[in-house]
């Protein structure tokens, strides 16, 4: 659009009416498919998003009214638009005609349109529907995004107009107008759909303005205050039975403060069930050697000593007067009596409490030390994470890295005794292990070892299953010739895929098949389901075994390094705090939870990055190495290791300083650690706890930031 | 000792590499292969140990076909074949003699190893393998500080650790100044007179290679182009020359 408009008298009429009436024709049927597909798709796809946006301001949208009034809206623009450019193409040829004019050009023309659309958005708007229908749409959005799909569609049929004029397909004007509009129109719709609201940000700044000071300086609830406390008791009975006086009443006391009450004997308080109350016997309270001038509060204690506060009975808190005694009425509270304590007498208690002054105390609140504790627990849990990150994730990083894993290509026959071999060492150790369970006493008495026994089984028994199972037909095939044994071992794979293939076909029936016929019928195909997908898969794996023609054999190494990569990716594209959600209910709420689910998303992040390190190491000493006559192994351990180590030991740190980072919020779903206080405070609106745990927070994150980078540096 | 028979190289890319190439080394020779760079040295040389993987011909060692043999038998032909290389690729942050032991990792147990294992005997072969290229005090340096020519020293001492029969060097000196060349190819030459290894080695210098050599063979564009005995070299003509070389060579390596 910076190129002076309009242009069209350069341009190509017919490909510009082509594009007015379905945008992008013009283009395409200019041979710039591409463009003209990009365009249609834009408008298509703006379009939609922009009705169904405006439609939700109607709590059951509508979408053909929306799309009824959007079309208006953009047409009216689009004539506006249109109205305003020709001003100026009349002004700048017959009035001014001034070339310092039309540097009046595009940009004026846009500050010009948004302009008019705010002067004339009522008119615009009244034209476009009626006031109830209007109603239902967010007709703010909806006008500014009709007026830039107005201004996007304007620009396509200027466009195709140059496009179809041009002799050479290759110089394509740029595109860069037609981006900007697109920009604005989809910055239009974000304003709608976060419910962006500035200028209640501005009107509301008060209920934040409240809020700040107690976060930003909580310090005052960090630490213990010290108070004295002086209780004086009066003993009183309530029920009174016939005859009895009660307790005796207190004899002031001339040195210490004292408190008591007559009668020491009368009835509890009413309260019915409509709402009404009536108070019990009044008694009179007298006190003295208080401190002159202090407030003091009147407590009752039910028989079985649970203090409140009593309420619509008399006045509780009680000023001391200059000679340090005060007098009062208070009648006998509602009090339930519990059925434990119902027999005999029951003897209340009144309390009457002077607090002093708070003083201040060196030593941290409690709150503060829970605080302390959280913040050690999300640097333990960041910790934990990384550690048990580092064992799994070292190993998978060396599966995941293509220079060392491209280069190992089987024969298919040893691919296929590998494989075999490997199922049947994983079974053999599962079998082993489900023998050996029940002598140590099952899971439930003996997890840990349970679980050590079956991944050493089942580790050394794949891994020698996989070594002797290709070696071992390898050299039975050796001597067949090369097609007998490729035959045989194509028919061997395909046997054992049949039972993946089985149970793939079943998991089809159940979960696909079932979602579009329902249960029960795809229950009774299941099992004809199960055999023709192993049948398939079967046949799959015996033409690949077939068909392969490589000499060399079967990329196996690729093979594993994209399946490595690919789950990699996925299990890293979820955050930890999604897998808390999912492991408290596992292993409950705390910080075990956050631990394993941030160890996971660690082991995926980081055999990625240990994978890119070991890819960008040096080959040299690898192929040297190699050359000795080394094994994989030992290839690994000489050459590979050592040029890793750095880059290992900075990524690892960097992770720790990421996981600490990420715990702090785990808590917040239930996964441990400051977060989890950080949330139940917030939800007391304890503003200065939550303050407390914000600094805490910002304060490790900041130290561990400055630590592991000093010591990143150190290595790389 | 090794016969290359009809050798062909074609990477993935397409890219032909070796076209036919046919030529035996006897044992106790000195082979010079030279060539402009590109024309197929480094990739014969790792052809012969199955570094790569050759497309099309056969590589005998020692009377027996080892295109195809398999991970567990190729490893043990590799550690009969010492290779040193023009980037001397040593392990940089390992000591060099850590880098002179992994010339032993053929004959090691693979669990042994992994824990940086090495019997007493070759601990003291690795010392005598350093002694003999003249570094025996820089055993436990890392491989990064030392300079070029020493590096090269330790790659030698790497290869010797495999009593090797052949030795394949791809242009062992072409990252070294003259002087250093002459060390390096002086204690190559030592090993092929005194311990009667082969020595197949890819050179720059036809001045070099006449020094050194006991036999050339030149390559162009991935052909074999020449083979002859040392004297040969020296009474190469222009014509001939320019035939390895190509026509816009100048006669700057002869001297």
């Amino acid at each position: 659009m910076a190129n002076h408009l309009p242009a069209a008298p350069k341009g190509s009429p017919l490909h510009a009416i082509l594009s007015l009436i379905v945008p992008g024709l013009g283009q395409f049927v200019a041979r710039a498919r591409s463009r003209g597909l990009t365009i249609l798709a834009s408008v298509l796809i703006l379009g939609g998003l922009s009705i169904w946006t405006i439609a939700q301001e109607a709590r059951f949208p509508n979408y053909e009214l929306s799309f009824s009034i959007y079309v208006k809206l953009v047409l009216e623009t689009g004539f506006l638009l249109v109205f305003l450019l020709s001003l100026r193409y009349l002004l700048t040829k017959f009035v001014f005609r001034d070339p310092a004019a039309e540097a009046f050009g595009t940009y004026g023309i846009a500050i010009l349109f948004f302009l008019a659309l705010i002067l004339a958005q009522e008119p615009i708007l009244s034209m476009a529907g009626r006031p109830e229908d209007l109603a239902q749409v967010y007709t703010g959005t909806a006008l500014y995004s009709a007026a830039a799909l107005a201004a996007l569609w304007f620009w396509q049929v200027i466009d195709a107009g140059r496009v179809g004029a041009l002799a050479d397909e290759n110089k394509l004007p740029s595109m860069a107008g037609a981006i900007l509009i697109m920009c604005l129109l989809i910055f239009a719709l974000g304003y709608n759909i976060t419910d962006f609201d500035l200028p209640k940000a501005i009107r509301e700044y008060k209920d934040i303005s409240i809020l700040f000071p107690r976060i930003l300086w909580p310090w005052k609830e960090a630490f213990a205050y010290d108070q004295e406390v002086v209780e004086e008791f009066q003993l009183i009975q309530a029920p009174c039975p016939e005859g009895e006086s009660g307790p005796p009443s207190n004899e002031p006391d001339p040195d210490e403060p004292w408190i008591s009450a007559t009668p020491t004997c009368g009835e509890i308080g009413v309260r019915d069930l409509s709402g009404g109350f009536a108070p019990g016997t009044e008694l009179t309270i007298t006190g003295g050697n208080f401190t002159p001038g202090m407030e003091v509060h009147i407590l009752w204690k039910n028989p079985i000593g649970n203090p409140f506060v009593p309420r619509g009975v008399g006045e509780t808190d009680i000023t001391i007067d200059e000679n340090g005694e005060f007098t009062t009425k208070l009648s006998i509270p509602s009090v339930v009596i519990p059925e434990s304590t119902a027999a005999g007498a029951q003897i209340h208690t009144l309390v009457v409490r002077e607090e002093s002054e708070e003083v201040f105390s060196l030593r941290l609140s409690d709150e503060m030390k829970l605080a302390l504790v959280g913040i050690l627990e999300t640097i333990m849990i960041g910790l934990m994470a990384t550690f048990f990150g580092i064992l799994l994730a070292f190993p998978l990083s060396f599966l995941a890295a293509r220079n060392l894993m491209a280069p190992i290509v089987l024969p298919l026959q040893d691919l296929v005794g590998s494989i075999a071999g490997l199922a049947i060492g994983i079974l053999l150790g599962a079998f082993a292990t489900g023998q050996i369970a029940p002598i140590l006493g099952g899971l439930e008495q003996a997890p840990i070892p349970i679980f050590l026994i079956a991944l050493l089984l089942v580790i050394t028994l794949g891994t020698l299953g996989f070594q002797w199972g290709g070696r071992l037909l390898g050299s039975l095939l050796k001597n067949l010739g090369t097609n007998a044994s490729r035959i045989i071992s194509a028919l061997i794979l395909g046997a054992m895929l049949a039972v993946p293939g089985y149970y793939l076909g079943q998991a089809f029936s159940r979960g696909a098949l079932s979602i579009v016929v329902g249960e029960e019928r795809a229950a009774a195909s299941e099992v004809l389901l199960a055999y023709a997908g192993a049948v398939v898969v079967a046949l799959l794996g015996i033409s690949f075994g077939l068909l392969n023609r490589n000499p060399r054999g079967i990329p196996f190494g690729s093979l594993i390094y994209a399946i490595t990569r690919t789950i990699l990716n996925i299990v890293r594209a979820i955050e930890a705090i999604v897998y808390v959600v999912i492991f408290v209910i596992w292993v409950g709420l705390g910080p075990f939870a956050g631990t394993i689910a941030l160890t996971l998303h660690t082991i995926a992040s980081l055999a990625k990055q240990y994978s890119e390190a070991i890819e960008s190491i040096d080959p040299g000493p690898l192929e040297a190495v190699n050359a000795t006559g080394a094994t994989r192994l030992q290839t690994i351990v000489y050459a590979v290791v050592p040029q890793v180590v750095p880059y290992f030991i900075s990524f690892t740190i960097y992770r720790w300083d990421i996981n600490v980072r990420m715990s702090t919020v785990l808590g917040l779903v239930g996964g441990g650690g400051i977060g989890f206080l950080l949330i139940q405070w917030q939800r007391l609106y304890q503003w200065e706890l939550v303050g407390i745990s914000l600094w805490l927070i910002a304060i490790t994150v900041a130290t561990l930031d400055y630590v592991s980078s000093e010591i990143r540096k150190r290595y790389v | 000792m090794l016969k290359v028979e009809h050798l062909t190289m074609v990477y993935p890319d397409g890219t032909i590499a070796l076209r036919d190439v046919s030529f035996e080394v006897r044992k106790g020779e000195f082979m010079g292969v030279i060539g402009l760079s590109g024309s197929g040295k480094s990739t014969l040389l790792r052809c012969i140990n199955r570094l790569l993987e050759p497309t099309e011909g056969k590589i005998i060692w020692q009377g027996r076909d080892i295109t195809h043999v398999e991970e567990a038998e190729l490893r043990a032909v590799r550690r009969e074949i010492g290779m040193v290389f023009q980037q001397f690729n040593l392990v940089k942050r390992s000591s060099v003699m850590t880098n002179v032991l992994s010339g032993r990792l053929g004959y090691t147990p693979p669990s042994w190893s992994l824990i940086n294992r090495f019997s007493r005997k070759d601990r003291e072969r690795a010392v005598t393998a350093l002694k003999r290229v003249g570094i025996p005090d820089k055993a436990n340096n890392r491989a990064d500080e030392l300079s070029g020519g020493q590096q090269q020293r330790v790659g030698i001492a790497r290869a010797l650790m495999q009593e090797p029969k052949i030795i394949l060097a791809d242009e062992p000196v072409a990252s070294l100044d003259p002087v250093l060349a002459h060390s390096i190819l002086g204690h190559l030459e030592d090993l092929n007179k005194e311990d009667k290894i082969t020595v197949l080695c890819s050179l720059h210098f036809l001045d070099l290679v006449q020094r050194y050599c006991t036999r050339v063979i030149g390559l162009r564009e991935g052909r074999l182009v020449f083979e002859g005995g040392k004297e040969d070299i020296g009474q190469l003509s222009d014509k001939r020359f320019k035939e390895i070389y190509g026509e816009e060579a100048q006669r700057l390596g002869a001297r």
